[in-house]
């Protein structure tokens, strides 16, 4: 359904992406783990075109759309929902998801999706006239999936949903991500949350300065001891079992 | 001690009255500000040239047909609105969308030099010679007791109450105007909903070209008098817009209508009674600004900004 070739990307002289290659297909969830900097929102920014690659190919569908700019890009069914969830504050959270359907015309499938959310999040009924930016954060995070939701989209990016959350909410989060993915949307998500990102993913890439450094299979990735060393910063992690394996 | 109250009342009516155009002005500082972050110092010019269009039309039309009728004014406010949208449009072609990714700081230069070019291109085209703009209205007053309003102050309050409402509506009830706001406030967001970022600040544009217009051709006939330092008078609105606290639209309006009553009671009756007054009247505003700032620094009607990180 994605499919990404050796994509360069540059922020001014600076190069974020050393051709990243990666496939997601319709109907998996599939995760982008990397510590800080290394490049994971870079890629989501690049699919949904807020960043332009100085080279490689992005196809959506079996159509090219690395040269298209944001508004056609949503359009063509890839919601992004940004890091630190950027919801409207100002704006009420019923003018929040009316934003999040901008693209709808017909004012009865935009009231109908307008009650779909509210079913998934009923917290948000209540909240309808609420100025989005005195909800909690968690709240805010699920103002931000619902209004990336309105367009049905067939492909759903998520930026580190977690970030700044409770632990608690955090669990509410990937149970939520979980869902949507059950219901048949097709998601890339990005997290800094291994373990939580790998148990509900299908498939898993790691990237390390721009470069895809692993991929595979919540079972593959866990095994590989690298990810862990990559994960976990410097310093090598050695199981506790091969430090007698000398003797 | 009657005779300075009634002095008082009606001209706090006629202070209403210029209130109100300061106010339309800076309603138009404030839709690009809040929209783009850019302070736009030609907002007095795109007045002053609305003023010259309209001007132009209605010599045109009297030329023509002879004895101004109310048509020669509809029909000239319909040409000189029609002139505003496009103006709006090339100015946000011209100015705003070549100087995107530069500093907010010289896109505000940009306007500076704008202004000044457009002031020496109306005296260019128009002659540096002071024009005497025609009143639909003439002198026609209404008296209520002792009090004496004209009827083109009535018409002035009447306008901008509406047009303040219809920008309201606007604003909050329809898809474009909560376009507006929520570009204004996460355009990358924005981007990301589909909403076409680059319409939305040109449609900004058009709107601020639109009221400053509007408030040139209402002002005109209340000055009696149109040369081109009317656009210095653009310069006004800016505490009015600052004292209402700048980015808020309630605040633009309210602040405009303070300045306007302080500064048309000050130049009359008091300045009559308190001669003093007549010395400092040029400045009084601006006192007025500095003091609010030093009391309350976010304006009347600004929010605290408190940036959650």
């Amino acid at each position: 359904m994605l499919k990404m070739v050796g994509v360069e990307t540059y922020y001014g002289k600076v190069k974020a992406l050393h051709g990243v290659s990666l496939n997601v297909n319709e109907g998996q969830l599939v995760t982008i783990l990397g510590a800080n900097g290394a490049g994971k929102t870079t890629i989501l920014k690049t699919i949904s075109g807020l960043v332009e690659p100085e080279c490689g190919t992005i196809h959506f569908d079996n159509k090219r759309i690395d040269n298209k700019n944001p508004e056609e890009i949503v359009a063509m069914g890839i919601s992004h929902v940004p890091e630190w969830r950027r919801i409207f504050p100002e704006l009420t959270v019923y003018e929040n998801l009316l934003m999040g359907g901008f693209l709808i015309k017909n004012k009865d499938l935009l009231q109908e999706r307008m009650e779909e959310s509210f079913q998934h999040f009923p917290i948000l009924k209540k909240r309808q006239t609420q100025i989005a930016g005195t909800m909690s954060g968690g709240e805010q995070q699920m103002l931000a999936i619902s209004r990336a939701l309105m367009l049905k989209p067939k492909l759903l990016l998520l930026d580190e949903p977690s970030l700044g959350l409770s632990p608690l909410l955090v669990q509410d989060i990937f149970n939520t991500i979980k869902e949507l993915h059950k219901s048949g949307v097709t998601i890339l998500l990005v997290e800094q949350n291994v373990n939580h990102a790998l148990k509900i993913a299908d498939y898993g890439y790691v990237l390390t300065t721009g470069k895809i450094f692993l991929s595979g299979t919540y079972e593959e990735l866990l095994d590989e001891e690298k990810v862990r060393e990559q994960y976990l910063g410097e310093g090598k992690y050695v199981r506790r079992s091969k430090l007698w394996s000398g003797r | 001690m009657t005779e300075l109250i009634t002095g008082l009342l009606q001209e706090s009516i006629s202070g209403i009255a210029l209130g109100c155009i300061y106010a339309l002005i800076a309603l138009g500082f404030t839709l690009i500000y809040k929209a783009t972050e850019v302070v736009n110092f030609a907002q007095g010019e795109l007045m002053m040239v609305g003023a010259y269009v309209n001007f132009f039309f209605v010599t045109t039309f009297i030329s023509s047909a002879g004895e101004p009728t109310l048509w020669t004014f509809i029909v000239a406010l319909a040409g000189s609105i029609i002139f505003a949208l496009a103006f709006g449009w090339l100015l946000d072609l011209i100015i705003n969308r070549p100087m995107k990714d530069e500093p907010i700081f010289s896109i505000i230069m940009a306007t500076i030099s704008l202004s000044i070019i457009l002031r020496a291109l109306v005296a260019i085209i128009a002659g540096p010679m002071s024009l005497l703009p025609i009143s639909p209205f003439g002198e026609g007053v209404f008296s209520f007791g002792g009090i004496v309003i004209s009827i083109l102050d009535t018409f002035i309050i009447g306008s901008a109450v509406i047009l303040v409402i219809l920008f309201y509506y606007f604003f909050n009830k329809t898809r474009w105007g909560v376009a507006m706001q929520a570009t204004s406030e996460d355009p990358i967001a924005a981007q990301l909903m589909g909403i076409p970022v680059n319409r939305v600040n040109s449609l900004v544009w058009i709107f601020s070209a639109l009221v400053a217009t509007i408030s040139g051709i209402l002002l005109a006939p209340k000055l009696s008098l149109l040369d081109t330092t009317m656009g210095f008078l653009g310069l006004k609105a800016f505490p009015a817009a600052v004292l209402g606290g700048f980015g808020s639209i309630a605040g633009a309006i309210v602040g405009g209508v303070i300045m306007g009553v302080i500064e048309t009671i000050s130049i009359g009756t008091l300045s009559f009674h308190y001669v003093w007054i007549k010395e400092i009247n040029d400045i009084i505003v601006w006192i007025v600004l500095i003091a609010v700032l030093m009391i309350k620094p976010d304006g009347l009607f600004g929010v605290e900004k408190v940036k959650k990180v």
